[in-house]
């Protein structure tokens, strides 16, 4: 069954969406451009950074106004959203000016905040030396990719990404995935000869057989190949190998073919 | 039946036009290293280009955790979408025949999305190797 569509109005201008889309959905869609940190199209949203603050009102609702957050409000009929205006600018800045107080020293927080006319932060700056913006995107790209071998701890100011206990998780297999989903940076990992080091643990790599490139490690070929059904052999292979070798098969079918026809 | 990108190696010069075609279609800069296909020079006068084979059951498909690639039924191509992608390259290592790649600045997987039904590399394939019919 078809979803239900919906027609609502984003800046002055009318749109149909479908019923359970959100309004940050929609903007994108349409190319309205809504900040956000905290969001990505893969995970599930939970409006942890307050950036894609937009402002909502109904003719029904008497005149009545808000702000909400677009990445988990849901689209309904009539819905009339303004996606810039004062309010919204003075939440933001309030948002970025907060952030820049937790980290003053990370590069994407200062570009951002400058952008919102925020140089320095007006509160009292964070001493601890974090760019970490608890918007949990490494905590939920884990949970996505099936590990869960981080999250988070602590509530209000304690509040932290964390391992349980506070060591070497042992669900973790090494993809790395936290670290390039974190907008800011902050979960480092390092591959060196052939052993990568994440999360205080140490993951020996697989070598590609024909060049000896670390491809991945073991921990992680051995997860993904139980849990697509693959052929963990292909996993082993890095891809540059592998078209190496598709090459060398499709040109000795055709030098057979020629001394075939040839002969 | 939906039209399929031919390759016949007997007509490629290993120009490289397909190459440069390809990256300035998807990113606007003739960067041959993102580029969706690849030529081969085997000497003698012998080349080969090799792209995507859209397979019909794809191994990148069955290993993306996010289910960032499906197939657009209208062009019959696999395609990424570069929204729901981690960035994670396990669809790269996972092709058996290496076509995929992962676009080392923005962490993206990319592969050949046969342009969306107009392939650049065919339009300016100048020996007509590449051909889209």
């Amino acid at each position: 069954m078809p979803a239900k569509l919906i027609n609502l109005e984003i800046d002055g201008r009318i749109f149909q969406a479908e019923e359970g889309m959100t309004i940050l959905e929609v903007a994108r869609r349409e190319g309205i451009h809504i900040p956000t940190l905290c969001h990505h199209d893969a995970l599930e949203p939970v409006g942890s950074c307050r950036l894609c603050l937009v402002e909502i009102t109904h003719r029904d609702w008497k005149g009545w106004r808000g702000l909400v957050t677009s990445c988990l409000y849901p689209v309904e009929e009539g819905l009339q959203v303004t996606t810039f205006n004062e309010d919204i600018r003075h939440a933001r800045r309030t948002v970025l000016d907060l952030l820049l107080a937790r980290c003053p020293n990370s590069t994407v927080i200062q570009k951002l905040a400058a952008e919102y006319g925020v140089l320095a932060t007006s509160y009292a700056k964070n001493e601890t030396d974090t760019n970490c913006i608890l918007c949990g995107l490494c905590v939920r790209v884990c949970a996505v990719k099936g590990c869960n071998a981080i999250s988070t701890a602590g509530r209000g100011v304690e509040r932290v990404i964390s391992i349980p206990f506070d060591e070497p998780p042992p669900d973790c297999i090494g993809c790395a995935s936290c670290a390039h989903i974190c907008p800011t940076g902050v979960i480092e990992f390092e591959d060196a000869d052939g052993v990568r080091r994440i999360w205080g643990r140490s993951f020996p790599m697989v070598r590609c057989p024909s060049c000896g490139q670390p491809v991945m490690p073991e921990a992680q070929l051995e997860f993904e190949a139980a849990k697509s059904g693959l052929d963990p052999d292909y996993l082993r292979t890095c891809p540059a190998c592998s078209q190496k070798k598709t090459v060398d098969t499709i040109r000795t079918t055709f030098e057979l073919k020629a001394v075939e026809v040839a002969g | 039946m939906e039209k399929v990108l031919t390759i016949t190696p007997s007509r490629c010069t290993a120009c490289r036009t397909c190459e440069l075609a390809c990256s300035f279609k998807h990113s606007r800069n003739g960067t041959p290293g993102i580029a969706r296909i690849r030529a081969f020079m085997f000497g003698e006068g012998r080349n080969q280009v090799v792209t995507c084979f859209q397979c019909d059951e794809a191994a990148c498909v069955k290993v993306c955790p996010v289910s960032a690639l499906s197939r657009n039924e209208q062009t019959g191509a696999i395609e990424v979408n570069e929204l729901r992608c981690i960035g994670c390259g396990l669809c790269a290592v996972a092709c058996p025949f290496g076509h995929m790649n992962q676009d080392r600045v923005n962490h993206l997987a990319i592969k050949c999305d046969l342009c969306g039904g107009e392939p650049a590399c065919a339009a300016f394939c100048p020996t007509r190797a590449l051909e889209f019919k």
